[in-house]
């Protein structure tokens, strides 16, 4: 194993431990609390928000709009709370989702997390075959060239994301590509993605995202 | 009919063809309440997103600001109202330039001056945004530049439910049903292909337009703000649409209760109908739709002669159909709108008043517009309309400018529409009317389209304007 690899697996195993570690920190993990019949209305009514954009079973039609079904609860749940807190400022987190989270309390952004996450997946769309396989050697294999590690050593072999990392399978490649130029670009705060993407072009971006659409 | 008859009915065209601008406002009230930019609920002000319009159909009440709340002792929500008031305005400051100059108005042979800036055209204020839980309104109180006057204008109250039901999670269908109280037919509507939101969103308030529409069209003929309308509605998995509101008439200002100085009064309902279907995919949408009004009503006053709201009465049965797609890309916004109106006309009152020729018209109204924009920021619109009818030589009889020399409505033409908008919620707009028809013919003949040498293209317009909502 080359060296850049070893380092690359190190910084994303304590990558991950430290996801983990925050994860644990968040209140999905906080021991369950019985909602009233009002509450659960109430979580109700903010689901079919939700769903206005994210569709109400978590399956979005635009890709403006990430699907949120089977996607972990930890990432929700920390998405939320970045947008609330307004620390992730990308254009469409201010344009669509800082109002939205603004009054959303921890118990509502824990049972909204659990919810999308218990939703069934969005069923992959295959893609260009060459751009999908292309795609798919970048996810398994990071470019060492470029010293880019394996994004599957975050988000799993099958992108199906870990704890804080996102799942990343089945998600709209558009809305997956602006992801990851908003966080190459930091208008979105990623310090772990910061690393990661500095050098990985727009067109191997573009075959990773289809890949993942795939899945 | 008499010379002094006609002479009349020709000055009386001339005073009651005001052109109305059509309807165009987005309000900022709806972003202070939501949290949520323009683009969320906008392609590019006032046209609708998928996102606005399930706003609208959920009765604007989405919140993302704290609320003054209040309960009763058995957990009901008595109360559910913003903390801040979803209040904003509007300013529309605009220039106007006609191909060839208007006559003056009191000096016969003499012309008006050429061009017309309007500061302002038009400043509304809104109040758009929740009321209570479900319960929402849009209201706009608007001052109108040209009649220097302050008036109620377009307003839409609505309530709403959601209902999501079916499979395990209670989420395989959606179901969304309102009530609607509003003024104007369409203006409930959440699609920019019907009348009320249509293209184009804004038009000069002294240029001159074409001297009659159908009653459920934004022109000269049409029943906005002059009707009053309670509606039910339904709106299933984001696909079908039904509504069904019944309108009377709702006269601002005059005669109350109503009476012959009043015009056009609806006798008994008006029933709207509406159905609609809408598939997305991706970044698009498109929708086809009907629609349509049907109205009987007195002519009441008419070519400044006062008829009872008793005996004969005008029938007007309008139906039409509309499309709308959209795509909404991350650079590159495309739209495309149209509307197909016909109206039959029954006129038994205006035939025994003297007010018509025939006792049946029939009134066409197509328009077609095709919109793109860059990045929100910059584009423009291309529109088409054509609208065509009976001939009917005293229901379009002559006069300067407003009037038909051959007796027919017909007028067709094109807008063409640059758009620049440095911030979402502003808007510098040059737009260009070319008509190749007005009221009749081309007028390019003795005596032109109207009797008085005037030509369609003389009425071809220039106008800027400054659209800023804050």
């Amino acid at each position: 194993m080359k060296f850049e690899y070893v380092v690359a697996f190190l910084i994303s195993a304590s990558v991950g431990i430290a996801g983990i570690a925050r994860a644990e920190e968040t209140p999905a993990e906080a021991p369950a609390v019985t909602m009233t019949d009002a509450q659960k209305a109430a979580l109700h009514k903010t689901i079919e928000t939700c769903g206005t954009c994210h569709g109400i079973n978590g399956r979005s039609v635009a890709p403006t709009f990430p699907n949120l079904a089977a996607q972990t609860a930890p990432y929700i749940e920390l998405q939320l709370h970045a947008f609330k807190d307004q620390s992730r400022a990308d254009p469409d987190a201010q344009a669509y989702m800082w109002g939205m989270a603004s009054q959303l309390n921890d118990a509502t952004i824990s049972g909204l997390a659990n919810y999308f996450a218990a939703q069934p997946a969005a069923v992959g769309i295959s893609g260009n075959v060459a751009l999908v396989a292309q795609g798919k050697h970048i996810y398994e294999e990071g470019v060492p060239a470029r010293q880019i590690p394996p994004c599957a050593t975050c988000h799993g072999p099958r992108a199906q994301g870990m704890a804080t990392f996102p799942r990343l399978a089945g998600q709209h490649a558009p809305y997956l590509l602006k992801q990851l130029l908003v966080i190459q670009s930091v208008l979105r705060m990623a310090p772990v993605m910061h690393g990661v993407v500095k050098d990985l072009s727009k067109d191997q971006m573009q075959a990773v995202v289809a890949y993942l659409e795939s899945l | 009919m008499t010379g002094l008859h006609r002479l009349i009915i020709c000055v009386f065209a001339a005073g009651v063809c005001v052109v109305r601008a059509a309807p165009s406002w987005a309000v900022p009230s709806f972003a202070r309440q939501t949290g949520m930019a323009c683009s969320a609920c906008h392609t590019v002000f006032p046209e609708l997103s998928p996102f606005g319009r399930e706003f609208k159909l959920n009765g604007y009440v989405l919140d993302n600001i704290k609320q003054v709340t209040g309960i009763d002792i058995d957990s009901r929500q008595t109360l559910s109202l913003n903390q801040i008031p979803p209040i904003s305005l509007m300013l529309q400051v605009s220039y106007t330039h006609t191909s060839a100059p208007l006559p003056d108005s009191a000096i016969s042979g003499a012309l008006a001056k050429d061009g017309d800036l309007l500061f302002p055209q038009q400043v509304s204020l809104f109040y758009a945004g929740k009321i209570a839980d479900g319960l929402g309104a849009f209201i706009q109180l608007t001052y109108d530049g040209v009649g220097d006057s302050f008036g109620f204008d377009n307003t839409d109250v609505r309530y709403a439910h959601h209902f999501s039901f079916g499979g395990a999670n209670s989420n395989d269908h959606e179901l969304i049903l309102g009530i609607t109280l509003n003024n104007n037919p369409t203006v409930q509507d959440v699609w920019n292909s019907t009348p009320a939101w249509g293209f184009p969103y804004s038009l000069s308030s002294v240029a001159p337009s074409p001297m009659t529409s159908a009653k459920i069209d934004s022109g000269a003929g049409g029943f906005g703000q002059s009707v009053g309308g309670i509606g039910v509605y339904a709106w299933f998995d984001d696909h079908y649409y039904a509504e069904l509101t019944d309108y009377i008439s709702a006269i601002r200002g005059g005669a109350h209760p109503l009476d012959s100085t009043s015009t056009n009064v609806i006798t008994g309902n008006a029933p709207y109908w509406r159905v609609a279907y809408e598939t997305r995919w991706a970044r698009n949408s498109l929708e086809v739709g009907a629609y349509g009004l049907n109205s009987t009503v007195y002519p009441g006053n008419t070519n400044g002669i006062n008829e009872p709201l008793s005996g004969p009465t005008n029938k007007y049965k309008d139906v039409a159909g509309d499309f709308q797609y959209q795509y909404i890309g991350e650079d590159h916004l495309f739209t495309a709108l149209g509307t197909y109106i016909h109206e039959s006309q029954t006129l038994d009152a205006s035939a025994f008043y003297g007010f018509s020729t025939n006792n049946s018209n029939t009134l066409n109204t197509t328009k077609l517009t095709a919109e793109y924009y860059y990045k929100r920021r910059i584009g423009g619109s291309v529109g088409y309309f054509n609208l065509t009818g009976s001939s009917d030589p005293i229901l379009y009889a002559p006069a300067p400018v407003t009037g038909s020399a051959n007796g027919s409505p017909k007028s067709n033409g094109y807008i063409l529409e640059v758009n620049y908008l440095p911030w979402l919620n502003t808007k510098l707009q040059a737009q260009y009317v070319g008509y190749q028809n007005f009221n009749g013919q081309n007028g390019n003949n003795p005596g032109g389209y109207d009797g008085s040498n005037r030509t369609a293209s003389n009425n071809n317009t220039v106008y800027l304007l400054v659209w800023l909502n804050f």
